[in-house]
């Protein structure tokens, strides 16, 4: 008979920041910690498959090196560290680098608010994309008539590729190209979706943590803000998808503002953007009129004053840098605001404008001037009034320094009146889970 | 297709037994035939094998000297290592394309010649080098260069070219106990034979020899993890893929110390059990394949390789492979994908591949270096090997020595010798930097010349480049860090996104465009990459940059600007193609 005090002993224990764990020989890190309920990011990993380890987000510090939990066995005594302010930097780092390389537009992204790479972006507290982007060329596959491939949107998981090969047996993706020339390629003659034997049943059809691979037709059944990670963070519920999600009732609460600050001077202004971000603002309502108590509002669309005061506190710049102009006036407000905020996808990342940026300057030119439905009298304009287009659409920080980054598409103006009474209470500005949004 | 290649792919495919792992080889041998892959071969490789032909395309898109786009007749590469830059790499390049009067990577129109830039190809001692259709050409000269092209432009085909060109030498400068041993064919075979395998290993054991691939695991202590596995299907590999930029011993050992290796894969087999070995042999060491399988030719020959070596229990043969272009096939575990015919990716480890290697099976991979050693240690004993070592070290390693030096060449040298001797040694002289193991290795500085040659201190795979005075530190950093871009193998994200970014932070820097801010984004990235890549490509590159930056800031300062931040781009450029357009235009208003 085995004694409890026996059975104890027997038991097999490592430590996560120093909790016990208990694990089963055989097992990983990750497993271990996944059945104690304690999560650490991944975006490669499935429990249901080989893991594949080249995410690295998992990385922990595993007795005092670095390593893949994901491809760690557990052993007696182990110390894992797993929560470090440390591993959350790099691993914010690593998340930025997965933004930067693909082409993520979350605010039109079918898969926005139930994306795993989105969720671990807002849990990681990331608000930009601090590097420059790649502006990569990536290829969509539409052709199969339920399922769309983005390849913009890939994180090179080989979920997929897995997914095909050891439940579907159909072996239809596979990984091509070797350094940043990576490409997700399709086993078919052609190259096409339409030529495998690809059904919107299969695992490998419901397994993909992005937007890349996606069923037509339902990318919008259940609205943005009401997803999975609008509501939960992916260390509570982890790396799921919505088709395995059971949603539950819950009641989101708004943060009641802090009162009296003193007053500072704002300019705002809108580059390559649509205007979303200041209409946005001006849902405030009443609210604006208390804020205006503390602001004094120099330049922008919303009081039409054209010039930016050379004292600026804070700058608030929407859109993207698409032309001379806009360079223009974006080191104006960096010479004349001590604090740049960068406001909406468009700022952050390009956005909507820098959808052209796979496409040649001519020939959107082309498009626009020429070639396009209902020009009359085709001709590029070339008045020396009109700015130059820059060859791309850059996010802000590629142009400036920013100071602070205020992500969605647009922010809400919770957002903003989060972010606004963060800096005049002279704190960090920080916005809660409930407010963070790509979209 | 036309016929003749369509019967030499089902030559091939019949030969291997519809082998997957010759697919690489079959690959190689169809782009030496037509200049690429072409399309009609992969489906019909396609059909053979039963892989599909977008997988066919990843593996070909994987190496870098097998092509599905054509490439010309003549298929020239130039070594792009910092190396051969300085013995004039750049215009050697300019010359020859303008001679040939074709653009970099970019086939003349007529077919004929193509002209691009490859990875060090292991001639720093002789450079600068380049190689056509395989073949290696070293100590090109503009003169050289006129007679190339002028047999190009005559079509004449390689093999009547005069075969001076292709002479590579050895330039061994200082011999140690390797290099000087005189070692009878067969003699240390003869001895592990002898007696039980146990006897052999003790001894390594006793040598105290680590490897000379780079990381300087315990050999010993390798072979006998895989004695000790459970599986009894068993494999000896030679890591022959040399691939770090300044390196080049392993050419020199497998030309002319060819038989210290093979006796001690030999050896190695014997000891852990093993009845198939493989040389993976790096592309660019083509020029040395003939005389390898001449090699063990002779030795099936002198029955001291094939079935019951010595008529005894030991039955083990070897066949060599040949990689396809590119480093991180050196990594062990990317090397035995390699060996499986598929794209070089390296493994988790672990398992290492002692437990798990090739198909699965425990496998030793050593490098060439390791091998020769091993049989030295069973022909001389391990007394005479560890004695070469300098304070508390033992034994010897051979160092591949180029740059501003007075002689470049191999240099066998015993462990723990300080950088300062071996700089005696070789004839450097007003030394401003030594890289110590290659990109991969440790920048030192004359401050540290001290430092000793070791597997505690300056650890080295045998790359040890010289700089004078007179060299821009900086232009070293840029060639290891675009080195590194273009060979990682793109499967983990620090390493897939962190060279691209650091390229192009080095690239900024280069261009006078850099700011404060960018030197904290080099050392966040270097800190992921370092700490989170999956294998030791991605850990190391962003430490040649880094490493400058440290030790040498002032090639950083003289071209930094002096602002906390910069722009990502170059605003002229970026609208230039605007301003043109607009230009064109007017014009044609008139
Ligand atoms: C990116 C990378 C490239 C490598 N290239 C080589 C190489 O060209 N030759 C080599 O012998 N080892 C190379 N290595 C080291 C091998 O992984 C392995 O450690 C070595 O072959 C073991 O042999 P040894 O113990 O005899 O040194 C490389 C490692 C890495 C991470
Ligand atoms: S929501 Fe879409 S665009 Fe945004 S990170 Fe996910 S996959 Fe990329
Ligand atoms: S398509 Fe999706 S599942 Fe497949 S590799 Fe890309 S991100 Fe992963
Ligand atoms: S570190 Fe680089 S070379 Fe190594 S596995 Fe990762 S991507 Fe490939």
């Amino acid at each position: 008979m085995i004694t409890m005090a026996k059975a104890r002993k027997q038991r097999k224990t490592f430590t996560i920041d120093d909790r016990e764990i208990p694990f089963k020989e055989g097992e990983t890190v990750m497993q271990a910690a996944a059945k104690a309920k304690i999560y650490i990011p991944h975006l490669c990993f499935n429990p249901e498959f080989t893991p594949n380890g080249s995410c690295k987000l998992c990385t922990c510090e595993i007795n005092g090196r670095k390593t893949s939990s994901c491809s760690t066995k557990a052993e007696q005594g182990m110390q894992v560290k797993n929560e470090t302010h440390e591993l959350t930097m790099m691993r914010r780092t690593l998340v930025q680098m997965l933004f930067v390389e693909g082409n993520h537009y979350c605010p039109f992204c079918e898969r926005s608010g139930n994306c795993q790479l989105q969720a671990l972006a807002y849990d990681l507290g990331m608000t930009d994309l601090h590097f420059p982007r790649f502006n990569a060329k990536r290829n969509v596959d539409a052709s199969h008539p339920d399922i769309m491939i983005d390849r913009n949107r890939c994180i090179f998981c080989e979920l997929c590729v897995r997914a095909s090969t050891e439940v579907d047996k159909k072996d239809i993706f596979s990984i091509a190209g070797r350094s940043i020339n990576k490409r997700l390629v399709i086993n078919s003659k052609s190259g096409d979706l339409k030529d495998t034997e690809m059904k919107a049943t299969d695992k490998s059809a419901h397994i993909c943590p992005v937007g890349c691979i996606i069923i037509k037709g339902e990318g919008f059944k259940t609205p943005i803000g009401q997803r999975i990670y609008d509501k939960h963070s992916i260390r509570d519920v982890g790396n799921i998808r919505p088709d395995s999600f059971i949603e539950e009732p819950s009641q989101t609460e708004v943060e009641k503002p802090v009162e009296q600050k003193k007053k500072i001077k704002v300019a705002s202004c809108s580059l390559a953007g649509c205007f979303g971000c200041h209409m946005s603002f001006l849902d405030l309502d009443e609210r604006i009129i208390e804020l205006l108590e503390q602001v004094e509002l120099s330049r922008s669309p919303l009081n039409d004053i054209k010039s930016c005061a050379p004292d600026c506190d804070l700058g608030l710049i929407e859109g993207g840098v698409c032309n001379t102009e806009n360079i223009e006036v974006l080191r104006h407000f960096r010479e004349s605001c001590r604090i740049i905020i960068a406001v909406g996808s468009c700022a952050i990342n390009g956005g909507v404008p820098s959808l052209r940026n796979s496409i040649d300057v001519k020939a959107c030119l082309d498009e626009s001037y020429i070639n396009g439905i209902g020009v009359v009298n085709p001709k590029i304009p070339t008045d020396k009034e009109i700015p130059y287009l820059l060859e791309k659409v850059y996010p802000i920080h590629e142009v400036i320094k920013v100071d602070y980054f205020l992500p969605g598409c647009p922010p809400s103006a919770d957002a903003f009146w989060k972010i606004l009474n963060d800096l005049l209470d002279g704190k960090e500005p920080e916005l809660p889970y409930d407010l963070l949004h790509f979209d | 297709m036309n016929k003749a290649l369509a019967a030499l792919i089902h030559e091939q495919v019949k030969g291997c037994r519809t082998n997957k792992a010759y697919l690489l080889q079959i690959l190689r041998k169809i782009q030496f035939s037509c200049a690429h892959i072409p399309a009609d071969a992969i489906e019909q490789l396609s059909a053979e094998f039963k892989i599909s032909p977008p997988k066919i395309m990843a593996l070909i898109e994987f190496y870098h000297f097998i092509h599905y786009q054509p490439r010309g007749h003549y298929d020239i590469y130039i070594s792009d290592s910092i190396i051969d830059h300085m013995s004039g790499k750049n215009e050697i390049t300019r010359y020859l394309c303008e001679k040939l009067n074709v653009k970099l990577n970019q086939p003349r129109e007529d077919g004929l010649v193509t002209v691009a830039d490859t990875s060090c190809t292991g001639m720093s001692d002789q450079g600068p080098a380049a190689l056509v259709n395989g073949l290696a050409l070293t100590r090109l000269t503009p003169k050289r260069i006129d007679q190339i092209v002028e047999k190009i432009e005559t079509n004449t085909a390689l093999k009547d070219w005069p075969k001076a060109w292709f002479d590579v030498e050895d330039n061994i400068q200082s011999k140690g106990v390797l290099l000087n041993a005189e070692m009878q064919p067969g003699e240390a075979v003869k001895k592990a034979l002898a007696a039980d395998p146990l006897n052999s290993l003790a001894e390594i054991d006793k040598s105290g020899l680590r490897g000379c691939g780079g990381a300087g695991f315990k050999t010993a202590l390798k072979w006998k993890s895989c004695r000790l596995s459970s599986d009894h299907d068993r494999y000896v590999v030679c890591n022959a893929d040399e691939g770090e930029p300044g390196t080049f011993k392993d050419r020199v050992l497998l030309n002319s110390y060819a038989e210290q290796l093979i006796e001690g894969m030999t050896i190695c087999a014997y000891i852990i059990g093993a009845c198939k070995g493989f040389i993976y042999l790096r592309y660019e060491y083509q020029h040395l394949y003939e005389q390898l399988n001449e090699a063990l030719h002779k030795r099936r020959e002198a029955n001291l390789l094939g079935s019951h070596i010595l008529d005894g229990e030991l039955s083990f043969d070897i066949e060599i492979f040949m990689g396809a272009g590119s480093y991180v096939c050196g990594e062990e575990s990317a090397l035995i994908e390699s060996l499986e015919g598929k794209r070089a990716i390296p493994r988790i480890r672990p398992p290492f591949p002692v437990t798990r290697g090739y198909l699965g099976k425990p496998t030793v991979v050593n490098n060439v270096e390791t091998f020769c050693y091993a049989a030295l240690v069973i022909d001389k004993g391990a007394d005479n090997f560890s004695a070469q070592g300098l304070s508390g070290f033992s034994g010897c390693k051979i160092l591949s020595i180029s740059g501003d030096v007075e002689k470049a060449g191999l240099y066998e040298i015993p462990l723990g010798l300080p950088v300062k001797n071996v700089l005696n040694l070789c004839g450097a002289k007003s030394v401003q930097a030594v890289q110590v193991g290659g990109p991969s290795g440790t920048l030192i500085t004359p401050s540290e010349f001290n430092r000793i040659i070791s597997f505690d201190d300056l650890n080295t795979s045998g790359s040890f480049m010289v700089f004078n005075q007179d060299r821009d530190l900086l232009e070293n950093a840029l060639n290891f860090t675009h080195f590194f871009m273009k060979e990682s193998c793109g499967f983990c994200t620090p390493c897939r996104v962190g060279t691209k970014l650091i390229c192009d932070l080095a690239d900024k820097v280069a261009a006078g465009q850099g700011a404060r801010l960018d030197l904290d984004s080099i050392k966040q990235l270097n800190h992921v990459m370092n700490k989170m890549s999956h294998c030791g490509l991605g850990q190391r590159a962003a430490e040649p940059l880094l490493q400058t930056l440290e030790k040498f800031p002032e090639y950083f300062v003289k071209r930094m600007t002096d602002k906390d931040y910069q722009p990502s781009f170059n605003v002229e450029e970026s609208i230039q193609r605007a301003i043109d357009i607009v230009v064109i235009q007017d014009n044609q208003k008139g």
